[in-house]
């Protein structure tokens, strides 16, 4: 059976136009990504590692800089669920950088990878259950727009599929080029929203 | 092997009451297990509902306090092995992918007991009613993807292919056409009762479900398609409860729901992969042997029976979660364009059938083939699992 891959948010045909939609496909995305990792081995593992590192910074922090933000100003009580979702985040970073300090194949790799998985998992679907519909109850389309491109200015920061010459340098996913993916992505954000 | 649950005697009614740390049960990975483990449980919940609900009209139905107390007794295990069994389902899930789990139950199930049915006229009906199952895991398959950007094959894990069955938007039939002829419960085989009302069960928790659970969604597509095929579920359970007998009596009907609970917690335990699921279905079965022997209790005191007049002499052989593929694919191949007609069914599309058909679409292409239109707007194709080639009826492969 040849069935084609699902494309990347933002990479298929979808309008994109709606901020809480587009982050649910990524959500999906991520979790796309998390099986490609376990279904590999070797070299092939550790080019999709490091795609999952790229695009769990750069997820983080779109919602960090455009989701979160809105939230605690808009929503009654928001400032609660942001925290909750903090502390989740905070979390699976302090996971993540436990995985980037190993070499995928190392046999405690998989089991940290699994609680990695996990972790995120309930995060996103917290983050869907009693954040996004906040937001989509508070905002119009047009906010829901300018967010949307936001967080698209971001996911350009995570690019798919990288040259496989970038790519197979494994210490990319150490946390020094991580972190300034991190701040790049803030920047890209923060200039889409027109706050810069 | 010969398993006679009127022969074993289980845990003693008043020793049968769980707190709150014997409930709190671990929920399944919601992405690593066994999908039929996930399909066991959907179906299990599906009987436990039927339970409660059938006591439940029992009693409504009772005039006598002492047997409504007995009822209500028996019930209230009941209630608690269904949150035991439901809430083996992981919160993490979403409701989509619940459903996509509900409807591989539908598809692998009724599949299996169309295989199993000794009647031609019940297997007939499994038959017609398992391809437009198939159909609906196909279109939430789609809008799975839309929504989420995961693929069906993560869930049903490629023992249940998802491809076009009947097309859903011919499910809609003059309501008068749903309902069947029930089988004759003097010469009816044991094991057609216990299907009947093992289908009967599942789909009407899947309309349940469905129903309840289509307006949390927000995006218009995912409510409208939940809609068409919430009402469609009750077209199912229309086929599938006029199946039974409706001249057994209450008592008769009681012993048949207890009958199969402990014939289907039965065949899970002989066959469940994830050994903490598996010490609950055994669990429950001892559970279910003691409401079985107080139903047949009551059966003898208000029938003036014995309940081996009505069941089967030994337990048939057990309910089993297994790829159906080349099997749906025959039936993809042969009943694709069949309807109802009465109680029966035509290859036509009738009158009646037309009218409705004309009158629930309004002139607009309904939720399910709008939402393949969508699918192909931002994929530029359909999502299929067709790991056994190319579709059976040339005019449902892809373009």
């Amino acid at each position: 059976m040849s069935e084609p891959r699902t494309h990347r948010a933002g990479g298929d045909k979808a309008k994109d136009t709606d901020v809480v939609a587009l982050l649910m496909r990524q959500h999906g995305d991520i979790r796309n990504l998390f099986d490609e990792v376990e279904q590999s081995k070797g070299k092939e593992r550790r080019t999709a590692f490091h795609r999952l590192v790229r695009l769990l910074a750069v997820h983080e922090t779109a919602e960090e800089e455009v989701v979160h933000p809105f939230v605690r100003r808009m929503v009654p009580g928001g400032e609660q669920v942001v925290e909750d979702r903090l502390a989740e985040e905070k979390a699976a970073k302090e996971t993540l950088a436990t995985l980037d300090e190993m070499d995928t194949d190392d046999p405690k790799f998989m089991p940290q990878l699994m609680k990695l998985r996990k972790d995120v998992q309930e995060h996103a679907r917290a983050e869907e259950r009693y954040e996004f519909i906040h937001i989509r109850r508070h905002t119009d389309a047009i906010n829901l727009a300018v967010m949307a491109k936001a967080v698209k200015a971001a996911e350009a920061m995570a690019p798919t599929h990288p040259h496989p010459g970038v790519e197979s340098l494994a210490r990319n996913v150490a946390l020094g080029p991580v972190a300034a993916l991190m701040d790049r992505t803030k920047d890209a954000v923060r200039k889409a929203m027109g706050n810069d | 092997m010969t398993f006679n649950p009127l022969e074993q005697r289980g845990i003693p009614l008043d020793r049968q009451l769980r707190n709150w740390r014997e409930m709190n049960v671990q929920p399944i990975d919601p992405d690593r297990g066994d999908p039929y483990t996930r399909c066991r449980i959907i179906t299990m919940n599906g009987i436990e509902v039927e339970a409660i609900l059938f006591s439940h009209q029992l009693a409504r139905n009772t005039v006598d306090p002492d047997v409504k107390r007995q009822l209500a007794r028996t019930r209230y295990i009941e209630a608690q092995q269904q949150k035991v069994v439901n809430w083996l389902l992981p919160g993490v899930s979403s409701v989509l992918e619940t459903t996509i789990a509900y409807e591989q139950v539908a598809v692998d199930l009724t599949a299996w007991v169309a295989r199993m049915e000794p009647d031609p006229y019940l297997r007939q009906a499994y038959q017609f009613g398992v391809l437009e199952d198939f159909d609906h895991l196909f279109r939430y398959a789609n809008l799975y993807e839309m929504i989420e950007h995961r693929k069906a094959e993560s869930i049903v894990d490629n023992l249940t292919e998802v491809m076009p069955g009947r097309p859903t938007k011919f499910h809609h039939r003059d309501p008068y056409d749903n309902v069947r002829d029930p089988y004759d419960k003097n010469e009816a085989n044991p094991l057609s009762k216990l299907h009947a009302l093992t289908i009967m069960s599942a789909e009407q928790q899947t309309m349940n479900f469905y129903m309840n659970t289509g307006p949390t969604y927000m995006e218009p597509i995912a409510r409208q398609l939940y809609q068409e095929i919430g009402l469609i579920e009750e077209e199912h359970v229309t086929h599938y409860e006029s199946l039974v007998d409706p001249g057994e009596t209450w008592w008769e009907q009681l012993v048949n729901h207890e009958y199969n609970e402990c014939y289907l917690y039965y065949s899970f335990m002989e066959q469940e992969s994830d050994p903490k699921v598996q010490a609950i279905w055994e669990l429950h079965l001892n559970m279910e042997l003691e409401h079985l022997h107080t139903a047949c209790d009551m059966m003898r005191r208000y029938d003036g029976r014995e309940p081996q007049e009505v069941l089967a002499p030994e337990l048939p052989k057990v309910v089993t979660f297994a790829p159906n593929k080349q099997y749906l694919r025959g039936l993809l191949d042969t009943q694709m364009d069949l309807t109802t007609l009465g109680a029966g069914y035509v290859r036509e599309a009738h009158e009646r059938f037309e009218k409705m058909q004309e009158q629930i679409h309004g002139g607009q292409e309904p939720p399910s083939e709008r939402v393949m239109a969508e699918h192909d707007d931002v994929f530029g194709r359909e999502y299929r699992v067709q790991s056994e080639g190319e579709h059976p009826d040339p005019a449902l492969r892809e373009k």
